[in-house]
């Protein structure tokens, strides 16, 4: 019989010591917690370890989600069927349903079954991938949804996650002590590259670029030695005016557009000129709530999902947007220290990974809006309107704080 | 062993995770320094981008001045237009048979078609305008409409959905082809008119005043265009009005043309032997302008209503030049009226007194050239005073030898010949006085005698404008006095640029002459004599009740031929014939109207150019007296009599009039 791939890794973990319930200054955590994930935290002690002040930032920056989006989705002269309060109720619902889960992923979940099970959800995903790609909606161009009756789902945000989980798993059953090497790579760059590629074929540049970069931060927090991450880049520098040569004429003007858009301005380059007028001439203040010429007379495209940030820009100006990428900056931070006190590699990694997706999101989506990077379509975290990124996204949060509750040196905060 | 490695890992890992966290640092801190780029460095030029999206300017326009006689009555005003305008989108929402079907202006037409007389053409070139804009905008159907057609529209606008009538101001002259060269027309601006006006921006097809008082006065009447801010959104549809400018009319203008005397000097002009010329009446003592007529005209509502290329032709391209303005771009040798120049030079260098006489004996002979008077029978003995009335030509053969080119060209010039008038309107031309200098410059030539002798005479190389004879007998009438003539009555008095004293109308001259006033009566008599003495070359054309003062002239236009024995042979060719020249001015003590005619190909200036200034000066002076005006006036009722004293109108006895 196999040996349980859960089974203790007495590299990478602690040994498991019977605790003392004598000692009063004990972890409680500390050798309580079982290799095979039974906790023995009672549901008081998970009630007060949990991040809350985690739970209190994404509440937050959600609530200026509802409060954008009101007036991004509010009414227009083309559109007078559209109802913003519609919109909202329907945002905000999510977001509840979504808080419902990170509770019950926080609190009532054990990480052995997220790691039991993390090959398995990574199969399923992938394989919900391949349906897609043989049998997924057409809509606006690209291939991306799967019709199940009630909803319409969307695979790639769940990759997102689930390869995350299976890469931590991959890591956490390695014991490497020095840093992996070139054969420890194969596996994670397989694990990476199968959706990478399905999604690619969709075509989604913009959840690609960020699956393939998660899971690239994920391989290197877990221990890849600095010399391959040296190589990987010479490589990467090499490759680059190879791959170049490589393209069609068609396909470079492709690339081209994609990095200058500025020089179509009545094609491509339109929504970001139109965006980059909405973000400037909203100045320091804003132009006031409901007050926004470039949202509200329809020149910004796309204006409650992937441009929504813009709408921030020109009504609340510079105060509003530095407001909003401090709150992402505190969660970002907390995630951070969160894993860096996780009991686990797993858990390390799986919160790093969750922070990743969640801060490279929002640099990519800010990054488009405000015509640094090209125009992808990433959704902005907890702000832009959709279901499945809400959900994906609180249920990510759900596991880090999943993490906290179970972290090594428990600090007291908020 | 076991107890280290871990711990080596974890560190690991944290540092890692620094590193990580330093890295999504960096790039938070890019986005924000752009967003400090973007909305605190940038941010006027993106707002300024923000408002040119959604602010749309539509212009008010302002209504033209409008253009008035001395009398007061209108001239030019502006018309309602009307136009018919259809909003495709309207259209298409109530005439369409399915929620999808985008074919309502089609329909629409159709329902058009029989109340408006469209046809196919107009219809294509309608949808192809359609087919350009958005179906929320207006869209013009069809402009000049009828009262008929406005009313069949109008009564059966409720079964055509987006249909208005709206009305555009159009320039309509109410009198036609009269005045039309003062008033002057309106045309499409193009690139000299926009650097004429480099303050006011046109639009592609806005209208402009291309000659006359319409181009001179412009910046009056022109007004200043409103302006409409509205706020569109993405699809340029209206939101709302943000800010409203109302246009600024133009100012309305009161020309000192008195219709009366201008519509009776077009008659008499047409009706006169050459039935072509310009006549300008101006009074001596301010430069105001009462007449300024040039025949054949041309109708100004035809620029407005646009002409087929066949009447553009045919006004181009006609031999009588209906669009110049012959009062002041007519440029003539000023024949016999030139004398009164030698006269003055020669009084003023004082080589001349009352009573020298001269022997006319039909010619003279300069370096065995003969030069023939008019009269080939010869004057005889003849004064000053004789000599201006008969218009010898010998007299003023042997006065020219006297005073020299120089003093004749520097007393034209202080005349106001040979140099722009300072009418403020376009195209004058300056005539031409001529000098040794500008022999010299032009042809390369010294100046021989004999061109001395032909210019006394106004022949040879000089040139004049009518208008500038009206200055130069203005002048003479008032004692030295230059005015600059103008056409337009002044809102306040004008400045005194050349610091002259200003004369009785309270204007001051451009300059003065400063005649002694005993020479001056000297001449005034003479000119006097021309009208009334027994032999005067104009004697026909004596005033009813006033006594006038002149100078008949009759200018060649090609070199006279003459048989062996020096007598004249006529032409029969009305482009070879001479034309007729008549300066005035009256009343002959005090003056109050000075006048310049010309009738090109008239013949004899005392016969045909003296009686279409008499038709006019009768008319002022009726006018004056309260008369209605008189029924003497009416084509036809004073029949030209031949004057045989007349400058070259005498048959040659030798030859028979049929004679080719």
């Amino acid at each position: 019989m196999r040996p349980a791939l859960t089974h203790h890794n007495p590299v990478t973990e602690p040994p498991i010591q019977p605790a003392d319930p004598e000692d009063k200054t004990r972890n409680p955590v500390e050798g309580v917690l079982s290799v095979d994930g039974s906790t023995t935290l009672g549901w008081q002690e998970r009630w007060q370890r949990f991040p809350w002040s985690l739970v209190l930032l994404l509440t937050l920056t959600s609530l200026i989600g509802l409060v954008v989006l009101y007036s991004a989705a509010g009414v227009h002269l083309n559109q007078p069927e559209s109802n913003s309060s519609q919109y909202l109720l329907r945002q905000g619902g999510r977001f509840l349903l979504g808080l419902g889960l990170l509770f019950v992923v926080a609190i009532v979940g054990s990480e052995r079954v997220y790691r039991r099970y993390a090959y398995l959800a990574y199969g399923l995903t992938l394989a919900l991938l391949v349906a897609v790609f043989l049998f997924g909606s057409i809509s606006m161009g690209a291939r991306r949804w799967l019709d199940i009756g009630f909803m319409r789902l969307q695979p790639s945000e769940l990759m997102k996650v689930t390869l995350v989980l299976a890469l931590a798993r991959y890591y956490h059953d390695r014991a490497v002590v020095s840093g992996f090497g070139l054969r420890d790579l194969a596996v994670p760059l397989l694990l990476i590259v199968l959706p990478v590629g399905l999604i690619l074929k969709q075509p989604d540049l913009g959840t690609a670029i960020i699956i393939a970069t998660v899971g690239t931060v994920v391989i290197v927090i877990a221990g890849l030695s600095w010399k391959m991450i040296a190589l990987s880049f010479c490589l990467l520098a090499a490759g680059l005016p190879i791959a170049w040569n490589g393209l069609h004429d068609y396909q470079r003007q492709r690339v081209y557009t994609l990095f200058f858009p500025e020089h179509d301005p009545l094609g491509s380059g339109y929504h970001i000129i139109q965006s980059k007028i909405a973000v400037g001439s909203g100045g320091f203040l804003g132009k006031g709530f409901l007050n926004g010429s470039q949202s509200h007379l329809d020149f910004l495209p796309e204006r409650h999902t992937d441009f929504i940030f813009s709408v921030l820009a020109e009504e609340w100006g510079f105060v509003g947007c530095i407001t909003l990428i401090t709150l992402y900056l505190l969660i970002t931070a907390r995630g951070l220290l969160i894993a860096a006190s996780a009991q686990h590699r797993f858990g390390l990694l799986t919160a790093v990974g969750f922070i990743a997706l969640f801060s490279f999101q929002v640099v990519i989506n800010i990054g488009m809006v405000i015509g640094l990077l090209p125009v992808v379509g990433i959704p902005l975290p907890l702000i832009s309107y959709g279901g499945s990124s809400m959900i994906t996204l609180l249920f990510s949060m759900g596991l880090i704080a999943h993490v906290a509750i179970y972290a090594k040196h428990h600090r007291k905060t908020i | 062993m076991f107890d280290e490695k871990p711990k080596t890992f974890q560190i690991d890992a944290r540092r890692r995770l620094l590193v990580l966290g330093g890295g999504l640092g960096l790039l938070f801190s890019a986005l924000t320094s752009r967003l400090f780029y973007l909305q605190l460095l940038k941010s006027g030029t993106f707002r300024d981008m923000a408002d040119d999206n959604r602010i749309s300017l539509q212009l008010l326009s302002a209504s033209r001045g409008r253009i008035f006689d001395s009398q007061g009555r209108l001239l030019v005003e502006n018309h309602p237009d009307y136009q018919l305008v259809a909003i495709p989108e309207l259209a298409s929402q109530h005439l369409r048979r399915s929620p999808r079907d985008r074919s309502g202006l089609i329909r629409l037409l159709e329902l058009l078609k029989p109340l408006l007389q469209l046809d196919e053409k107009e219809i294509q070139y309608v949808l192809k305008q359609a087919s350009r804009q958005r179906a929320f905008l207006p869209l013009t159907v069809k402009t000049h409409l009828t009262w008929e057609e406005v009313s069949l529209v109008e009564t059966r606008i409720h079964e055509l959905p987006g249909v208005t009538i709206e009305v555009q101001p159009q320039r309509h002259y109410r009198t036609g082809t009269l005045a039309s060269h003062a008033i002057g027309y309106l045309g499409e601006v193009n690139e000299k008119d926009q650097n004429r006006f480099s303050d006011i921006d046109f639009r592609p097809g806005d209208l402009i005043g291309k000659s006359g008082v319409e181009r001179a006065m412009e910046p009056s009447l022109r007004g200043m265009d409103g302006l409409r801010e509205i706020e569109v959104n993405a699809y340029g549809r209206q939101v709302r009005e943000l800010r409203r400018t109302p246009p600024r009319p133009g100012q309305d203008i009161t020309l000192t043309l008195d219709m009366d005397l201008q519509q009776e000097a077009e008659r008499a002009l047409t009706e006169s032997s050459g039935g072509t010329g310009a006549l300008v009446m101006m009074r001596p003592y301010s430069g105001e302008l009462l007449v300024m007529a040039s025949q054949p005209a041309y109708d100004p509502n035809q620029f407005v209503n646009g002409f087929t290329p066949e009447e553009w032709k045919q006004l181009n391209q006609d031999p009588n030049r209906p669009l110049i303005n012959k009062a002041i771009q007519g440029q003539y040798p000023p024949g016999s009226t030139f004398k009164m120049v030698v006269v003055l030079a020669a009084l003023r260098l004082g080589k001349l007194s009352e009573h020298d006489t001269i022997y006319c004996p039909g010619y003279t002979t300069r370096q065995e050239h003969r030069f023939y008077c008019w009269k080939l029978r010869g004057h005889g003995s003849v004064s000053l005073h004789q000599a201006l009335a008969q218009s010898c030509d010998v007299y003023f053969y042997e006065l020219a030898e006297r005073v020299g080119i120089d003093a004749i060209h520097q007393q034209a010039l202080r005349l106001g010949l040979g140099s722009l008038t300072g009418i403020a309107l376009e195209g004058e031309r300056a005539g031409l006085i001529p000098s040794r200098a500008w022999k010299k410059s032009t042809h390369k030539a010294g100046w021989y005698p004999g061109e001395t002798l032909i210019t006394a005479i106004g022949q040879g190389y000089v040139l004049s404008t009518p208008m500038q004879l009206a200055v130069m007998i203005s002048a003479i009438a008032n004692g030295g006095a230059v005015y600059r003539p103008y056409l337009v009555k002044p809102e306040r008095p004008a400045p005194n640029p050349s610091g002259q004293k200003a004369g009785p109308a309270a204007i001051a001259p451009l300059w003065h002459n400063h005649f002694r006033p005993e020479q001056m009566t000297l001449v005034h008599a003479a000119l006097e004599e021309v009208v009334h003495g027994a032999l005067g070359t104009a004697r026909t054309a004596k005033l009813n009740g006033v006594r006038m003062a002149g100078k008949t002239g009759t200018s060649q236009v090609a070199r006279h031929r003459r048989t062996q024995s020096g007598s004249l042979l006529k032409t029969t060719q009305r482009r070879l014939m001479d034309h007729a020249m008549f300066v005035a001015y009256a009343p002959a003590q005090q003056p109050e109207i000075a006048i310049s005619v010309i009738v090109e190909h008239g013949g004899g200036g005392g016969t045909n150019a003296a009686p279409v200034a008499k038709r006019v000066m009768d008319l002022y002076f009726a006018k004056q007296r309260g008369e209605s005006l008189p029924a003497a006036n009416l084509p036809g009722s004073t029949p030209m009599q031949p004057n045989p004293d007349d400058e070259l109108a005498e048959d040659p006895p030798d030859e028979t009039p049929d004679h080719p």
